[in-house]
């Protein structure tokens, strides 16, 4: 069987400054990895190459997905391929509605797949299920595309989404930043529920809080643009009682 | 916009795009006739840009003749940022659509108040004007 995800020796430049320096990642269907480090450690950026944002530059290395060469691929074709990235930040789209936002990018997923695209009704019919499953108000959906958004609403607008276009590879990069316990906790349900054995998911975060809600099978540690350690998820306890100062020393 | 009368309230609401090498000025006369006591204006010019050799100019003009007149105008010029795009394309939209969206988005101020049939034209006629607008 071949990973979901393998990442080999991937080497990342942002303007002349080298990130990533060869940093290998696999990641199987089924398993949710958690990658922890400290500020600056590549994390984002990981997420972001994984993903095609521009701005970067590959100048080593390859990523597989389900043994296709991702790199070669426009960010809307990887979206459409089932890799799907939760923002730190998701952005606002002022005048745009959600629920037109939601019904464009999923129909835009299928025709790229060659399925056909959901009629008004059916989508509603869709959306209502999803939404009612996380708590959110059809009210919410009719506002601009995040605009005035809290912090938690934004998040759940993020697990929304994830949970309607059904990705195989989702990736969260940072999602308990911003929410408060409660926020976190609904957040992390409607994570749980996307956890399937064809779903793989690989979670950003500095904290082990997010780990409590969202229990990983594997826990990678990066410093300086590695993986400089792996383990299980005792491994995340361990470096919330020693920080991360000992593996930046490995990494240097 | 002219005011003649007493009391008038007028409101202009002006979105403006330039993409590509464009220049977009808005220029919009408010006045209030001598008789015109408490005539009020509200004016709010919007422009987007697409790409970084284009701009915006907006130049409001206004005359009042009487001293109750109120007129406020003010003045937003935004950029489709290359976050928003990168959101958009995530979620599988391609860049054109991507753009298409956010300039719906934009004008939907003004294009909600125009009737149905001039509605649905115009937006299309946008997302054909912005063919190859970003690259």
């Amino acid at each position: 069987m071949t990973a979901l995800l393998q990442v080999k020796n991937l080497q990342v430049r942002v303007e002349e400054q080298e990130i990533l320096h060869g940093l290998t990642l696999t990641v199987n269907a089924g398993e949710v990895h958690a990658i922890m480090g400290p500020n600056g450690s590549g994390k984002s950026t990981l997420s972001h190459v994984i993903a095609g944002k521009p701005g970067y530059e590959v100048t080593g290395g390859e990523i597989l997905f389900k043994g296709e060469d991702l790199l070669d691929m426009a960010p809307d074709v990887r979206s459409a391929k089932g890799v799907f990235l939760a923002f730190q930040y998701p952005v606002e789209i002022p005048g745009v509605t959600t629920m037109t936002f939601l019904r464009t990018a999923l129909n835009a997923q299928r025709k790229a797949r060659g399925e056909a695209e959901y009629l008004v009704p059916d989508f509603l019919r869709k959306v209502r299920e999803v939404a009612g499953s996380l708590n959110i108000p059809m009210d919410m959906l009719k506002r601009g595309v995040n605009v005035g958004f809290s912090g938690g609403e934004k998040k759940r607008n993020e697990v929304l989404q994830m949970a309607l276009f059904q990705p195989s590879l989702c990736i969260l990069d940072e999602m308990d930043s911003g929410l408060d316990i409660d926020a976190l906790r609904v957040a992390a349900d409607g994570v749980n529920a996307l956890r399937s054995p064809e779903r793989a998911m690989v979670v950003i975060t500095h904290y082990q809080r997010l780990l409590n809600y969202i229990v990983p099978d594997h826990v990678h540690v990066m410093s300086k643009g590695r993986v400089v350690k792996s383990g299980g998820k005792e491994l995340a306890l361990e470096l919330e009682a020693t920080g991360y100062a000992q593996y930046e020393d490995v990494a240097a | 916009m002219i005011h003649l009368g007493k009391n008038t309230t007028s409101r202009i609401i002006s979105k403006g795009i330039a993409a590509g090498v464009s220049q977009n000025t808005y220029r919009g006369l408010v006045t209030a006739h001598r008789k015109a006591t408490n005539a009020r204006n509200f004016t709010a010019c919007d422009s987007l840009l697409i790409g970084d050799k284009c701009g915006a100019h907006t130049v409001p003009y206004i005359e009042a003749k009487n001293s109750s007149a109120l007129f406020e105008h003010e003045a937003t010029t935004s950029k489709i940022s290359e976050d928003v795009l990168f959101y958009c394309v995530q979620r599988g939209l391609s860049q054109e659509e991507a753009v298409g969206l956010v300039v719906n988005g934009f004008v939907k101020d003004v294009l909600q108040q125009l009737p149905m049939e001039f509605a649905v034209e115009a937006q299309k006629l946008i997302s054909i004007s912005l063919e190859g607008s970003v690259g």
